[in-house]
């Protein structure tokens, strides 16, 4: 009876402390439950595996990115080995910050070719054009082609675009455009040769808004080493036909010849300017990825969840409304047949629940609806403990037993059904964890928490609970342990 | 209260009544397989397959106006400009049309967006606040398809030597059959729920049958424990003490399935729709799975 005692107070000092831990660690809850957005970033890799340290490098340029767009309380972390996971709560627009990281963003400088100005002018006219046709479509207009624009555009060229006027219905017609495009910033890009200064040789990137007009233009700031390079090609190309690009990610987003004053020293001061039409927005954006520097391996976005805070506030609610009337059904179904034991496993189960939650803060767990339906099942698999102890219990009682021996031999009994059917669960849940997405992984983790925090209150706390009460002469009545009709038999 | 469960009378009827049920869960899948438009065992969801699926509430006075899904589509056709998209486009109104949900092949975000705001034109105002939206590349479906399939044969197996393990050869062999009885049924039933109502499967569908899994052996353990204690506390026929031991456990068993599936109801009822179909899995499975615990687990062990 004393050890008995020495564990009511040890499940009354767990009680205080989980108390004591949902109160001053709040219970983190997933975007699910409080709305947000969650962007899935895959690194792609053309051969073999993703590296730990590519990983790793891919995870600090994005991290990087992330910093210097000023989204607030954002969380960036991997998954498996290739894959991040940028969560955005509250009301933040994923649309931005999509189109920042999912860029490579490698920067690289390029001289033209001698003898190849001509070529460029057709290039760059058609690229204008296609430019102007995708404008149109984006806006849901018709696309506008007269013969004169046919006139600068290669045969190769010209077959599609023909397709595009005349079969505007076609459901890959922006998909061709797209096409079209990048072969002309492929060609484009040929025409130029790489030179060793790239954007590995940034410091710092700005941006401001242009003096003659509204545009934007990005301000780069090379090391001394890129400032020295970039003297170095310029003074090559001063005062020639031959132009600098800048090249982000094969797509040259300048063109810009450097003048014959430069020929004696290129430009110094380890700084250039790229003006290339840039909104406001699109100015910040290549700042903030010009700062992150380029990644080592392309990523994608392979997956974007949004929910609005509203209906994550409903989430929580619809959830607590299930969870207390799936507890409160349990329990009357409970006390109905077991009487006083029934009674003894709601104790238990309140139990269950509060150190359950006290464990989620202390881990912690986030809890998402997933998670919830996970410790929702589980108060099922909780009560199941104590439905198997009963049993063994009421058919020692039927027997002719005394009450404490009948407890103590059932619980005695049952404990080895209770902890094979609890490892199988646990094997499942061991196992969507190890394997699953973020999604299931708040289930498992909440169901494999509540079978092993219920191994404990079925087995401990009803235990100790039921003692206790025995030590009560008027609760020590066989018949408060058996349902009214049964006793006779 | 006792109970008189004539097991070994009815040992016939209770196989044969599995096989019916097996029978019927591989030809929904078969059917599917073949038949359907889909050419997949089961309906599978755009966890698995990707895509793009929208729920958003609009902001109306007090009660939202009638519209039909065809107007609204043809709405969207003037004004959008991805054909594509708008070719595969389904639309639904809910919940007295309040709730507008949208499925689509995969958009990126800023395709969604730019739909949002077309549909915000032409129904709106909307209601951003309670968006609900999954944007799944066709890649990581195929990614998460794999990756619980993966899960499923993992946990089986592990289950299973488990099993093995633990009891005799027998024994493990029929648990396991019972297992297996239990995932393929619930898996027919929503295979043909996919062929009837278009119900779709999605991870938390393995996520359910990993779980009715580990339920499934659960229930089955605990009887074959009581089988094995009688065998050494009782001295009567090999049949009947099976038959008792059935008795003796039916009580916990139905029981337990009672107390589990109560929350499952409330989640049902009362949860947040994402978790629909997911409890719904659990609650057959649960059935099921005490069907085959109480009745075809030890039938399979009975002697002629």
């Amino acid at each position: 009876m004393k050890r008995r005692q020495g564990w009511l107070f040890f499940i009354v000092f767990l009680l205080t402390l989980s108390f004591y831990l949902l109160i001053n660690y709040p219970l983190q809850l997933g975007l699910d439950l409080q709305g947000g957005s969650q962007l899935t970033l895959q690194i792609i890799k053309e051969e073999g595996k993703v590296t730990r340290d590519e990983l790793e490098a891919v995870n600090s340029v994005i991290d990087k990115r992330v910093n210097n767009l000023g989204v607030s309380e954002s969380n960036l972390q991997t998954l498996g080995g290739d894959q991040l996971i940028l969560e955005l709560p509250g009301e933040q627009n994923p649309l931005v910050a999509s189109r920042v990281l999912g860029k490579t963003a490698l920067l690289e400088f390029r001289t033209q070719k001698e003898g190849t100005s001509s070529d460029l002018k057709t290039l760059q006219q058609q690229r204008l054009i296609i430019k102007e046709l995708i404008e149109q479509y984006s806006s849901g207009e018709k696309i506008q082609y007269d013969d004169n624009l046919l006139k600068v555009i290669q045969d190769d060229l010209k077959e599609i675009v023909q397709e595009l006027n005349y079969s505007s219905t076609s459901n890959d017609l922006y998909g061709k455009l797209i096409e079209i495009k990048k072969y002309v910033d492929k060609e484009i890009t040929n025409l130029f040769i790489k030179t060793d200064l790239s954007g590995k040789d940034l410091i710092n990137a700005g941006r401001r808004q242009e003096q003659t007009n509204s545009n934007w233009e990005v301000l780069l700031t090379f090391s001394n080493s890129g400032g020295e390079k970039f003297a170095e090609i310029t003074k090559s190309i001063a005062g020639t036909n031959q132009l600098l690009a800048i090249i982000l990610d094969g797509e040259s987003i300048s063109e810009a010849s450097v003048g014959n004053q430069f020929a004696q020293t290129g430009i110094t001061g380890g700084s250039a300017t790229i003006s290339g039409n840039f909104s406001a927005e699109n100015a910040r954006e290549l700042e903030v990825q010009l700062k992150g520097g380029s990644l080592p391996l392309p990523i994608e976005i392979v997956e974007t969840n949004t929910i609005g805070a509203l209906l994550g506030s409903k989430n929580i609610f619809k959830s607590l409304y299930a969870a207390i009337s799936g507890l409160i059904f349990v329990g009357i179904f409970m006390i109905f047949n077991y009487r006083i034991l029934g009674f003894v496993s709601v104790l238990s189960l309140v139990l269950y629940g509060f150190f359950n939650l006290a464990l989620y803060s202390l881990i912690p767990v986030t809890l998402t609806l997933p998670g919830i339906s996970g410790l929702i099942l589980s108060i099922g698999m909780a009560v199941d403990a104590n439905i198997l102890i009963f049993e063994r219990i009421r058919e020692e009682l039927y027997d002719g037993n005394t009450l404490t021996r009948s407890i103590d031999s059932g619980f005695q009994r049952a404990n080895s059904s209770i902890v094979d059917g609890h490892i199988t669960t646990l094997l499942s849940c061991f196992v969507l964890f190890l394997l699953g997405t973020n999604f299931v992984k708040g289930f498992a983790a909440t169901l494999g928490i509540g079978v092993l925090i219920s191994l404990f209150t079925s087995l401990n706390c009803s235990k100790t609970i039921l003692r206790f009460f025995t030590t009560y002469q008027s609760l020590r009545q066989k018949n408060l342990y058996l349902p009214r009709n049964n006793f006779s038999n | 209260m006792k109970y008189n469960i004539e097991l070994i009378k009815n040992k016939k009827k209770i196989i044969g009544f599995s096989i019916v049920l097996i029978l019927l869960s591989i030809l929904g899948i078969l059917y599917s397989t073949f038949n359907t438009s889909y050419k997949k065992p089961i309906n599978l969801g755009m966890d698995f397959v990707g895509g793009n699926e929208l729920r958003i509430e609009r902001v109306c006075e007090a009660e939202c106006s009638n519209l039909s899904p065809d107007s609204v589509l043809e709405n969207l056709r003037e004004i959008s400009k991805n054909k594509k998209v708008l070719n595969n486009l389904k639309l639904q109104f809910q919940d007295n049309y309040k709730l507008i949900s949208i499925r689509t092949p995969y958009l990126s975000i800023e395709e969604s967006n730019n739909l949002i705001s077309n549909l915000d034109n032409i129904v709106g105002p909307l209601n951003y606040e309670s968006k609900d939206s999954r944007l799944i590349g066709p890649k990581l479906g195929k990614r998460l398809l794999t990756n619980c399939v993966t899960s499923l044969l993992v946990s089986l197996f592990a289950i299973s030597l488990y099993i093995t393990i633990r009891f005799d050869k027998k024994y493990a062999l029929f648990a396991l059959l019972a297992l297996f009885h239990d995932l393929l049924i619930v898996f027919g039933i929503f295979s043909w729920l996919g062929i009837i109502f278009s119900v779709e499967v999605n991870s938390l569908f393995a996520v359910s049958l990993l779980t009715i899994a580990g339920y499934s052996v659960n229930d089955t353990v605990v009887i074959f424990d009581r089988i094995r204690e009688n065998f050494k506390s009782k001295n009567e026929g090999y049949n009947e003490i099976i038959q008792l031991s059935v008795n003796e456990s039916f009580r916990r068993t139905t029981f337990t399935s009672i107390t589990t599936l109560i929350p499952l109801l409330s989640i049902i009822l009362f949860g947040s729709y994402s978790l629909f179909w997911f409890s719904l899995a659990l609650s057959l499975g649960i059935i099921v799975g005490s069907y085959s615990s109480i009745l075809l687990a030890p039938s399979l062990l009975l002697k002629d």
